[in-house]
């Protein structure tokens, strides 16, 4: 398992921090990857912040009405360690199967 | 130092276990260890800073060694080999990744007017060492233009080196020894071997030769199959299984797609005499019809069977829902088998 933070993004355009005001998730919740798991205020519009990832909810980096600062934790999740990029799944591993056989004379001379 | 502790010290060298690492980890690693040693290296690229890649290979190197070493570039690619153009011909070591082979498109035009060629064009005055590193081919189920097979596009450019490892280990020896070349070095990292976990030995292969050309990844003697990334494994599958119908089949894995190691597919099919080359990039001009005039011409008197290529088709690389379809399966390289087996001259 590792853990991965998501820093608070930039919300506008050089906005400097967020004020919380409603999380979504609890610690020990599995999140899945754009699932809005907080509601936070800027100075110009409340909005709910979708996760970037698929784990489960380690720490929530402050309380309702608590003031984060842009590129500061915001969230931090423990995700397993084969878990798919942003993109794509993890091939499953799987028994080969085959439905040709081969049949040759060989003439090794 | 007396000769004894010398020996002594090379006993605990050799006897470090192997490590356990996903192909992911293990370029992880070696990215580390080469931001570690080499103060000009630079990476960058879309999201691997701050979220550590897509696919977690930068994970934590952000972290580690600073935002001005590992930084995130906007989603442009062509501006991604600009600047590692740029950043060359002032002396640094850039080591680019472009998130998505399919992404890469963009790129082609700095990639070949300028990166492949600076160095020619400058008479080696302004040497473009640059490792560019692309998530490449299929087999994770992504949508469109995030798996493509660009190894004959790139293959064919004069002046750059292409690579795939197929395996953890070579993954990091591979990207280390790549990263210490003057030339610009294209690594196509096998998407669909991220996650698989496997022995990497971290003091192996110090020697560069064994670094260069092909490596044979099981010895049989009735047939070799050629490959590279995420085909060797399924190759190695089809030789257990070839194994059950007393078939013995060789899998040569050839690692370096440009240069191609045309003496490593001569000793292996002058042996065997029969090859078969697989690959997910499409079949026309894929890379398998160079390896096959190659093969033709170096075994043309030992060779027991025309060259067969069991490749992609020649469509567009389909999305995941598709793609089992069109990547080389086990039934499909089977029956490359069968044909090269069952050829009877006139």
């Amino acid at each position: 398992m590792a853990e991965v933070s998501f820093p608070l993004p930039d919300l506008g355009e050089g906005l400097l921090e967020a004020t919380v005001l409603e999380w979504l998730v609890k610690v020990g919740d599995q999140v899945e990857r754009n699932q809005p798991f907080v509601e936070v205020e800027t100075t110009k519009s409340s909005v709910e912040l979708p996760s970037p990832i698929s784990g489960t909810v380690l720490t929530l980096h402050g309380e309702p009405g608590d003031v984060v600062l842009v590129d500061t934790p915001l969230i931090t999740f423990t995700v397993a360690d084969d878990s798919a990029g942003i993109v794509g799944t993890v091939p499953a591993e799987v028994a080969p199967k085959r439905r040709v056989r081969l049949s040759a004379v060989l003439d090794e001379d | 130092m007396s000769e004894s502790t010398k020996s002594a010290t090379l006993e605990i060298v050799r006897e470090t276990p192997l490590l356990q690492l996903s192909m992911q980890q293990a370029i992880n690693r070696a990215l580390g260890e080469i931001l570690d040693t080499d103060d000009r290296a630079l990476i960058f690229g879309e999201d691997v800073g701050l979220l550590g890649g897509v696919f977690r290979v930068t994970d934590g190197l952000q972290q580690r060694f600073g935002a001005n070493r590992v930084f995130d570039t906007p989603l442009a690619e062509s501006g991604i080999l600009g600047t590692a153009i740029g950043l060359a011909m002032a002396g640094f070591h850039p080591i680019p990744e472009v998130q998505f082979d399919g992404f890469a498109y963009p790129a082609v035009n700095q990639i070949i007017t300028q990166l492949a060629r600076m160095n020619y064009r400058s008479r080696g005055t302004l040497p473009m060492q640059v490792t560019l590193r692309v998530p490449s081919f299929g087999g994770i189920r992504a949508p469109e233009h995030h798996g493509e097979s660009l190894e004959s596009l790139f293959a064919h450019v004069p002046g750059l080196k292409v690579v795939s490892p197929a395996n953890p280990q070579q993954a990091y020896h591979l990207l280390k020894h790549a990263a210490s070349m003057p030339d610009p070095v294209i690594f196509m990292e096998p998407k669909a071997r991220y996650w698989n976990k496997a022995g990497v030995d971290l003091a192996a292969d110090e020697d560069i030769a064994s670094l260069e050309g092909s490596v044979i990844a099981r010895p049989g003697k009735h047939a070799t199959l050629i490959a590279w990334g995420a085909m060797v494994s399924r190759c190695l599958q089809v030789a257990e299984l070839a194994a059950e119908d007393g078939i013995e089949l060789e899998v040569l894995d050839l690692r370096w797609l440009k240069p191609i190691d045309e003496a490593g597919l001569a000793a292996s099919i002058s042996r065997t005499r029969r090859a078969v080359v697989v690959h997910e990039g499409p079949h026309t001009i894929g890379l398998g019809a160079e390896v096959a005039a190659l093969v033709s011409q170096s075994c043309f008197d030992t060779l027991r069977a025309p060259v067969e290529r069991v490749t992609g088709f020649d469509v567009p690389y389909p999305s995941g829902d598709l793609e089992d379809e069109y990547i080389p399966n086990i039934d499909r390289i089977l029956f490359g088998v069968q044909r090269v087996l069952e050829y009877r001259r006139g």
